[in-house]
């Protein structure tokens, strides 16, 4: 396939979160956290006062270190920055669009469902029959 | 009578031809409809997953929200987040899913509380090697005898209680940011993170795969088109 991306082995990789105060503070409290010794986080928490721009340089930054295997994005949060997150498409690190407490996991917005339900447009399956 | 022998032979003979071309294309057909199938399965296995961890989520967050009520707002908020230098106890490992030569899976595994200290074998590994040990060696234990029996099972037992000994300290560890006495809802919503971060990474692998399917059927489908 010409655009198969390589996938990176890794025996310790991280999982990195941008979400909202409490989830963060939930799967820290589960020992995800982690401080380099530049003492970069592995996390964002996002609130009122955070700004797109910290979002998007956060979700740039998580999704090209080597050592992230998983972002976790709150999906309220995914929607500030959905054309970057539905851009994005390499296997690792995974993207993962999680609910938050005031707004619940919407299927329509999650933007792995959003690229395969190409296969179940009519026009997909119509031009597939001719 | 030999020509109609010889025609007979040789629409026999064109007919083997049809049947050979035909072979090939029902193979390809059930190939297709094998990857619709996993596309679908694993689709259906995203939703039902992420469903589950909502569920979870939320006991997690409700649990929080109690321990904050009883232990108070400035004990249990992100400004006493640790930021001095310090490793994930909590990992992932990614290896590459080689189904076939097109197939590009990632494939996550989570070690869970190994040793936040670096260049230390991690006991949470070491605990999954236990297990799997001990596993491999149950067959072969009744055919021993009992005093050997009895010192491998103590043996086992007591590997397995340093695991759970050392998990337990690095709960404590993560815990402790918080303060040495915690609220008991603060343990509940730490297991209920815990168990939200298991079903994250069964969503992860179901996610891989059905790209990975989503992957087959497209190309199968541009075969078709073209």
């Amino acid at each position: 396939m010409a655009n198969r991306a390589e996938i990176p082995t890794s025996n310790s990789a991280l999982i990195a979160m941008i979400a909202d105060e409490d989830t963060v503070v939930g799967f820290l409290l589960a020992g995800v956290g982690n401080v380099d010794l530049r003492r970069k986080t592995n996390y964002l928490i996002v609130d009122s006062k955070t700004t797109v721009k910290q979002i998007e340089d956060a979700f740039k930054e998580f999704t090209s270190r080597d050592d992230i295997a998983i972002v976790l994005i709150s999906q309220y949060v995914a929607n500030m920055i959905r054309f970057l997150v539905d851009s994005y498409n390499k296997p690792v690190p995974a993207i993962l669009e999680v609910p938050s407490k005031d707004h619940p996991y919407d299927p329509g917005r999650d933007s792995v469902l959003s690229r395969v339900k190409y296969l179940f447009s009519a026009e997909s399956v119509a031009s597939g029959r001719r | 009578m030999e020509e109609q022998d010889s025609e007979t032979q040789s629409s026999g003979s064109g007919g083997e031809e049809e049947t050979l071309k035909l072979e090939p294309e029902g193979l390809r057909h059930d190939v297709e409809d094998q990857h619709v199938l996993q596309f679908l399965d694993s689709l259906d296995g995203y939703i039902t997953l992420m469903d589950s961890l909502s569920l979870t989520l939320r006991q997690g967050w409700l649990e929080l929200a109690s321990a904050r009520h009883s232990m108070g707002a400035s004990r249990v908020n992100s400004a006493l987040l640790n930021l001095k230098f310090h490793s994930a106890s909590t990992s992932l490992q990614v290896t590459r899913n080689d189904v076939d030569s097109e197939a590009n899976e990632a494939n996550f595994t989570l070690c869970k509380w190994a040793s936040s200290n670096s260049g230390h074998s991690s006991a949470g590994e070491k605990f999954r090697e236990d297990k799997l040990q001990t596993k491999h060696d149950s067959p072969d234990l009744r055919h021993r005898s009992k005093s050997q029996f009895s010192d491998e099972t103590s043996v086992q037992s007591g590997a397995s209680l340093v695991a759970d000994d050392h998990v337990q300290r690095e709960r404590s560890k993560s815990l402790s940011v918080f303060g040495t006495l915690v609220s008991p809802k603060l343990r509940a919503a730490q297991l209920s993170f815990e168990t939200a971060l298991e079903m994250l990474v069964e969503i992860a692998n179901t996610r891989s795969t059905m790209l990975s399917a989503f992957n087959r059927v497209k190309k199968g489908l541009e075969d078709i088109k073209s």
